[in-house]
């Protein structure tokens, strides 16, 4: 008895020890699918370019820069006169290398484009040849497309940078060289060509069709065209800008939004003016949403009645660029005191203004917008990247070209288009200085000045550095009618100069990378 | 009661000296053997040795001493008695005339009969071929840590001990023999009762995962150093491993014995803020400079009192108390202990609190005369409230230092005070003493941990051991955040409940075959091969709902549904191993041990999952070879010579594919994030150490030490490597960056030597002196960082690493004064723009102006930019030491204990803010001294820069001036400090009744004491704490407001029940 203990017991469990099988170390995990066993249908492909549209992949960008460097640093608002030292450093247009909005936007931006590659790379590697060629090359479409747009915003404000196509290349050299700034542009240009090429003509709401693509590629060779300075423009680029925009505007088949105020609603999400927004969702959390709202100058229209930080105010400046009957605009790009929002906290009749503040993005509570989960970290709103309105801008200003003023029909057609349904009078004549005026009108708040003087600045610097040293940054009290701004210079500052134009690259990537510091090189 | 303590101390002793020395002339000779009654005391506290055993040498007779320590045997005159006793010296008795004895028994620590704990099995200390340093149960207590981790800094040689966060239940950073790995987990291994704990990394918010051990069950912690020692244990060991014992039951009556202990804690250090008449008249005076923010509540400052000290109002003292409850016992079958604990600890600061219960069952029972089976159990639970919802991440005690001195604890009316300025520039800043109070953050622990065993003897020799173990850990986190307003501040979301829950599950069967035969008496051979497979399971569920119709309700459920939120994961993993060891062992003194050991790991690429182990050990018993044996003097001397591979797994699971995470989106469908930049050729990480050591002990145990010389070299490091931004990824929170990948970057080097010195300065009769000094010097240095040759460098916030230097060292400008003469504009560089051109020297905005810091131009180029900085030191410890005291005096005892730190830096960051005039939070009064101007000739220019001067030149503080072009709070070794140490970690004083009292109270022995810990720091540091530990070396030696550790007294009791 004790003999067959003595080898039955220990032989039992000797078997279940080394039957182990190989299997036992396979440990996929359970709670993500791994990108080699993705992509395999075109549902499985828009769901992985699905990302590149809003969420935590834009949120770096879109949550601080994006505004603060659009509208701030260019002088249309700010959020308080000393609401920390970058802020502070923003507004007075003196930006230091550890400047945090700086870093994040290079942060953000570099975020997306490595979201961009990955999908890129994915779609290449691993959609099966079931999946068709069109579908394939559709997503890698939508993918070079808003890796265009992100480097378009990297070379708008930096200038020269590094470029990344394959993310996995930097783990075994990360040193990257800045390119020469044409080179980035050409970069940009073929991506969205790409795109041009490969998007379908129409798609879900939402989704970037062919006309996206050529809307955002007449932009970007619009600011190509001044790149090599000199006062003049290189005459190409213009007409690349020309043929783009023409193509958009005549044959897209879409028209401007009837009305100005309501195109910023959330019931007018991705409405066929809007060739590309970003895709916000509500309740996905910090770190994952629109948190634009949370410039409300009250937490009386936010969601939960929480998160209204700081509201973003509009400059003196800005608001001697609108006529008095420019007042459609004015009121959905900012409020002044005694404007009253019906639609802003409905249910508790509404939000009767008191002061100045930004009105672009600012959509109300949670229930004026029908969304439960819609807080202060994710508000609902699609906001507009690019928007038809823009694209006939372009058109018109890709016409005038290196002439000073233009009277050309087809110019003025489109340009008047915008400004009749803002309901002001249209022009006879346009000039450079009409077109600045208008954009910063048009756009205003939606982060667009900042590169609307960047671009001037290639050709014309000195005409930019006096539009930014002219500014009347202060802000402003409104009482029947009347604006009195505020008496004391908001910040002393020494004036801006050409370099200001150019950011600097972020301290801490000079310390990780000091090739940065090394002059740019070229790419192609 | 002196009269008492000499009768029963001096005297005994004599007698049992006399009884010693002379013969019994009694004795019954003609039937040869007579009966001997005697007492067998321990010689340190007069106490009855309860089952010590009584052998007549080369006989069968053996005796065992009752519980008084009383005993009876037969012998003849001449025989001699051997008297052995775990944990003290055996002795030899001649048997003499007299019939009765009294045999005093000397306490035995770390002797050579100790047996330690090695891989797999134990050996004795005498054998032991590797280095292995161990610590028990009862040192370790001597300091009432809350967890076991907490008490072993300065107590093991090779061993740097940093506390993490002083909160209860708080975080400790373990490294053995310096930091070989770069991946953020340097802790080494636990194995308790042969559960194996892998490597912890950081658990968030300064949390302990080890925290449901209760030190009162400690038998002894072994702690295993070099490769000869820790191989066994391959893929995890790298790091070393620290072997945890529980105490078990033995062959005795049952013994019953409480202990306990009641305490309070208190801040040891508070730092200076300003109060409120010092911040009105700072205040006034930057207003003056600024031309605006002045604040008619501050027009008077005499008139105003010191306002709030917001660190009296958080901090208080805190009482904590440990009940604990043992009984063990067992005959010739079956042993066993049931323990019961109960710990109870407040935080210093509001709010904190942590709480355990433990229940402990171990069992060993012999079943047959070939099988043995047991087991060890522990229940555990623990409440641990972590106090959260600061303004920022680093919670009340930041908030508690940012608040300034206006503003009341609570209103008139009753409502939380805050900030009610309503300048734009004044940051809101919640109220801590209503964060701590309000909001709830609570984790629960449930954990069963343990194993169960099986032994079989085959024969004599061979064995077979099953062991199935397993730790189940079910957690749950209960949260609740009132949306609070503090004057213009409103907490961001709204009333809000969150609920989680965790399950750990994380199983091991292990079997392994002993062969242990010795050929001839001088060959001694022990084998061992073995199999382990290892399954850790986990899933994690978590729901939170907002808008709660009160505060009083807060489950989920009276929440608005429509806010409801829920997530969910599963995740596992799996390794096996197979492993062996031959230990020889020839003429007792020469000592050979090989390990070989083949792990396979879910965490690599299928084609590279296993990696092979191996270290071998010689060991020289000096002292037995004839030249020593015949020194008296010399009672043990060995040299250890070993060397080793080990291989680590240090990473999370699946790094080597693309992750891709679920996102809410606009578009329709479930977006599909990329979580991870995946490396697809990452692979395991290598040390090879190399360990020589020598143990000595002289004049009878008197003077012993140990000393460890070794080297270890990792090579294919693994690390999150921390690539530039432009890669999309991070290592740190960066919402929208990919996780940064796994990579074998480079390799490192750390040497070093540790040493032990245990010595009896005194030993009388009444008195005896003891001291021990451990010494733990490292040195780190990185060797390579793969591509990038010399260049290739990790940054992390502002330390930076690359190779030659140690890992983690400071990096930035070095301070040099501030503009303070029309001179230091010409001899320092200015700060350049975007197109190197120097920033100009005016008074404006955008100007560099007097008041502003200067920094070395270390480039020669002239203008100050990021090239401008240099490395400024390292966080790590040049030394670590313990030296320790313990003397006894009759039936006193006295231990002081001290622990220090030679040689790091730590980077002060609340000055930086706090000494910032431009910061609008609370100042410490540092900023008082900020830069003034004046005009050389008062009617001149106020911007001729040949017309200012500062007033205090000597000052570090900036100027009042509004602007920072400057950007005067770079990172520089300003605000880098020497934070050498020395600690009075523990000094405790204990008094042991007397017997003649106890037995009179029906109790077997009771000591009580009273104990400081953490008495005081000798430090130039002056931020609260000196002691800054961390997680994660690449970014260590940042204090920026922590849980600092508190000063505890305790008054306490051991007592045994007779019965």
């Amino acid at each position: 008895m004790k003999s067959i203990n003595k080898l039955y017991i220990p032989l039992l469990l000797l078997v279940a020890a080394a039957g182990c099988k190989k299997s036992f170390l396979d440990r996929p995990s359970q709670s993500q699918i791994a990108s080699n066993n993705f992509y395999q249908t075109t549902t499985e492909i828009r769901l992985a370019t699905a990302n590149l549209y809003g969420g935590a992949s834009w949120w770096q960008w879109h949550a601080g820069p994006f505004l603060q460097l659009g509208d701030v640093l260019s002088g249309n608002g700010t959020t308080g006169q000393y609401q920390g030292t970058d802020n502070n450093e923003l507004f007075a247009v003196n930006l230091s290398a550890s400047n945090g909005v700086v870093q994040s936007a290079w942060t953000g931006l570099y975020n997306i484009i490595g979201q961009c590659n990955n999908t890129i790379l994915g779609i290449q590697q691993y959609a099966p040849a079931s999946v068709s060629t069109t579908d394939k090359n559709a997503g890698i479409a939508e993918a070079k497309f808003i890796r265009g747009l992100a480097y378009f915003y990297l070379a708008m404000h930096w200038g020269a940078v590094p470029i990344v196509e394959d993310n996995s290349k930097l783990i075994k050299d990360p040193f990257l060289n800045r390119i020469i700034t044409l080179d980035v542009y050409k970069f940009i240009a073929n991506d969205l060509t790409y795109a041009a090429q490969n998007l379908p003509v129409t798609d879900v709401a939402g989704r970037v069709t062919t006309w996206s693509a050529q809307g955002m590629l007449s932009k970007v060779y619009l600011t190509m065209a001044g790149l090599n300075g000199g006062g003049t423009r290189n005459q190409a680029y213009l007409d690349s800008a020309k043929k783009y925009a023409a193509n958009v505007c005549k044959n897209s088949g879409k028209t401007l939004f009837p009305s100005y105020y309501d195109l910023f609603k959330v019931q007018s999400n991705d409405v066929p003016e809007v060739l590309f927004a970003y895709q916000w969702e509500a309740g996905t959390g910090y770190g994952n949403g629109n948190t634009l709202n949370n410039y409300a100058p009250s937490n009386a229209i936010m969601p939960k009645k929480g998160g209204a930080w700081a509201s973003m105010k509009p400059t003196y400046d800005l608001y001697l660029m609108y006529s008095n009957k420019d007042s459609i605009r004015r009121k959905a790009t900012f409020m002044v005191n005694g404007d009253y929002f019906p639609e802003l906290n409905a249910a508790g009749g509404g939000y009767k203004a008191t002061g100045s503040s930004m009105k672009k993005h600012i959509v109300g509570n949670d229930i004026d917008n029908s969304s439960p989960l819609m807080d202060l970290w994710s508000s609902p709103e699609h906001d507009a990247v690019l928007r038809l309105a823009e694209v006939y801008l372009i058109y018109a200003e890709a016409i005038m070209g290196n002439n000073t003023s233009t009277t050309d029909p087809e110019a003025l057609l489109y340009y008047n288009k915008v400004r009749t349904r803002a309901g002001v009078d249209p022009l006879t004549t346009i000039t450079l200085d009409t077109l600045l005026t208008e954009r910063r009108i048009e756009f205003a708040f939606e982060g667009n000045y900042w590169m609307d003087l960047v671009r001037l600045s290639y050709w014309k610097p000195e005409k930019a550095l006096k539009i930014l040293n002219g500014q009347n940054r202060a802000f402003f009290n409104y009482n029947a009618g009347v604006a009195t701004p505020d008496a004391s210079p908001v910040v002393s500052v020494l004036p801006a100069t050409a370099s200001s134009f150019t950011l600097q690259i972020p301290a801490s990537e000079l310390t990780a990378n000091p090739k940065l510091a090394e002059p740019p090189v070229p790419y192609y | 009661m002196r009269l008492t303590i000499v009768q029963k101390t001096v005297l005994p002793f004599i007698f049992s000296c006399l009884m010693l020395s002379t013969f019994n002339s009694q004795s019954q000779e003609k039937t040869g053997t007579k009966k001997i009654t005697g007492k067998i005391i321990a010689s340190a506290d007069n106490r009855p040795i309860p089952n010590a055993s009584i052998a007549v040498a080369g006989t069968k007779t053996a005796a065992v001493s009752s519980d008084d320590g009383q005993f009876t045997i037969d012998a003849r005159p001449g025989d001699k008695l051997v008297i052995t006793m775990i944990g003290y010296l055996s002795q030899e008795v001649k048997v003499g005339k007299l019939n009765t004895l009294e045999v005093r028994l000397e306490q035995n620590i770390l002797k050579l009969d100790d047996v330690v704990v090695i891989g797999y099995g134990k050996t004795k200390r005498k054998d032991v071929t590797g280095a292995i340093s161990s610590i028990s149960g009862d040192e370790l207590r001597k300091t009432s840590p809350t967890t076991f981790d907490q008490a072993l800094q300065g107590k093991v040689p090779g061993v740097v001990i940093q506390q993490i966060s002083g909160q209860p239940g708080g975080g400790v950073s373990i490294q053995i023999h310096g930091i070989s790995s770069i991946s953020g987990s340097n802790s080494p291994l636990f194995v308790i009762d042969g559960v194996i704990i892998p490597p912890t990394n950081d658990p968030g918010n300064g949390a302990n995962p080890l925290n449901t051990i209760n030190p009162s069950e400690v038998e002894s912690i072994d702690v295993l150093k070099d490769a000869s020692a820790t191989a066994i244990y391959g893929s995890q060991a790298t790091n070393g491993v620290v072997v945890i014992t529980t105490k078990r039951g033995s062959v005795s009556p049952p013994q019953i014995s409480y202990d306990g202990y009641y305490g309070y804690q208190q801040i040891p250090k508070r730092l200076p803020t300003v109060n409120l008449q010092q911040l009105a008249t700072f205040l006034n005076e930057r207003a003056t400079v600024w031309g605006f923010d002045a604040r008619p509540e501050f027009a008077n400052p005499k008139y105003l009192g010191t306002g709030t000290n917001w660190q009296d109002e958080l901090f208080r003292n805190a009482p904590q108390q440990n009940h604990s409850l043992t009984i063990n016992g067992g005959d010739a079958r079956t042993q066993y202990l049931f323990s019961l604990g109960y710990f109870d600890q407040e935080g210093i600061a509001l709010g904190s609190k942590f709480k355990r219960y433990s229940v402990r069952l171990n069992l060993d029972n012999k079943t047959t005369n070939w099988l043995k089976i047991g087991t060890s159990l522990q229940l555990a639970n623990v409440y641990e409230n972590v106090v959260s919802g600061g303004t920022s991440s680093s919670g009340v005690i930041s908030d508690a230092l940012s608040l300034t001195a206006d503003i009341p604890v609570k209103n008139n009316d009753g409502t939380w005070g805050g900030v009610t300025n309503t300048s734009g520039w004044v940051n809101p800043v919640a109220n801590p003493v209503a964060s701590a109070l309000v909001n709830k953050n609570v984790n629960y622990r449930y954990q069963l941990f343990g194993n169960a065993y099986a032994e079989v003897n085959f024969t004599k020799d061979l064995s077979l051991r099953n062991e199935i173990a397993g730790n189940f850990d079910f957690s749950r986190n209960e949260g609740f955040r009132p949306q609070t307003t503090y004057g213009k501040y409103t907490t961001p979301d709204p009333t809000s409940s969150s609920y989680s829950s965790g399950q750990n599950f994380y199983t091991v069967l292990r079997n392994y075959i002993t062969y242990n035969k010795h050929f001839g008496i001088n060959n001694n051979f022990n084998v061992f091969v073995g199999h382990e497979a290892n399954l850790s399971k986990s899933s994690y569920v978590s729901a939170s709902r907002s808008d709660f119709p009160s505060n009083y309700v807060q489950s989920l459920s009276s929440g608005d549904p429509s806010t409801a939120k829920n997530d969910g994961t599963y995740s596992h993993g799996a390794s096996e191993s197979y492993f062996g060891r031959i230990n020889y062992n020839w003429l007792d003194k020469y000592l050979f041990t090989v390990n070989l050991r083949n792990d396979g790991s879910d965490k690599f690429p299928p084609d590279d999952r296993w990696a092979f182990s191996y270290s071998g050990a010689l060991a020289w018993k000096l002292n037995n070879e004839k030249f020593l044996q015949q020194v008296k003097d010399i009672n043990e001397l060995k040299l250890r010579i070993g060397y080793g591979l080990t291989n680590n797994q240090n990473i999370p699971s699946n790094t080597y594919v693309t992750q891709l995470t679920t996102g809410a989106n606009g578009l329709s469908g479930t977006a599909q994030f990329q979580s991870n930049l995946a490396n697809p050729g990452v692979k395991w990480e290598q040390t090879k150490n190399t360990n020589i050591g020598l143990d000595g002990a002289f004049f009878n145990w008197r003077l012993n030490f140990s000393i460890d010389v070794y080297d270890r070299h990792t090579d294919g490091l693994l690390l999150k490597i921390p690539l530039p931004r432009y890669s999309g990824t991070t290592t740190g929170y960066s919402p929208g960056a990919m996780a940064a990948p796994y990579v074998n970057v480079g390799s490192m080097s750390n040497k070093g030597i540790d040493i032990r010195v245990g010595i009896t300065n005194i030993q009388k009769k009444d008195f005896t002196w003891k001291t021990d000094i451990t010494v733990s010097r490292n040195i780190n240095k990185v060797l390579s960082l793969g591509p990038g040759g010399d260049d290739a460098s990790l940054v992390s916030s502002n330390s930076k690493t690359v190779a030659g230097r140690p890992i983690g060292s400071f990096y930035g400008y070095i301070y040099d004064g501030i503009f303070a003469t029309a001179e230091d504009f010409k001899t320092h560089a200015l700060p350049a723009d975007q197109s190197g051109t120097p920033r100009p020297i005016a008074n404006a905005g955008g100007g560099i102006w007097y008041g502003d810091r200067m920094f070395k131009d270390l480039n020669g180029d002239g203008i100050i930019d990021t090239r401008d900085q240099t490395f400024l030191g390292s966080p790590l410890p040049k030394f670590q030491f313990g030296f320790n005291n313990t003397f006894n005096y009759k039936h006193f005892d006295l231990n002081i204990f001290f622990s220090g730190s030679v040689g790091n830096k730590v980077y002060n960051q609340l000055p930086v803010s706090q000494t910032n005039p431009l910061n609008n939070t609370n100042y410490f009064t540092g900023v008082l001294n900020y830069a003034k101007t004046a005009l050389i000739n008062p009617d001149g220019d106020a911007n001729n820069v040949n017309n200012v001067y500062v007033t205090n030149p000597k000052t570090s503080i900036v100027s009042l001036r509004n602007d920072n072009t400057n950007e005067n709070g770079r990172f520089a070794n300003l605000y880098l400090e020497d934070a050498s140490f020395i600690r009075c970690k523990n000094i405790t004083l204990g008094y042991t009744l007397p017997q003649n009292i106890l037995t009179k109270v029906h109790l077997h022995s009771l000591r009580l004491y009273a104990n400081v810990s953490n008495a005081f720091v000798i430090t130039k540091y002056t931020g609260m704490d000196p002691e800054v530990g961390s997680w994660n070396p690449l970014e260590a030696g940042y204090d920026g407001g922590r849980y600092p550790q508190s000063r505890v007294f305790t008054f306490g009791a051991n007592v045994k029940l007779t019965k």
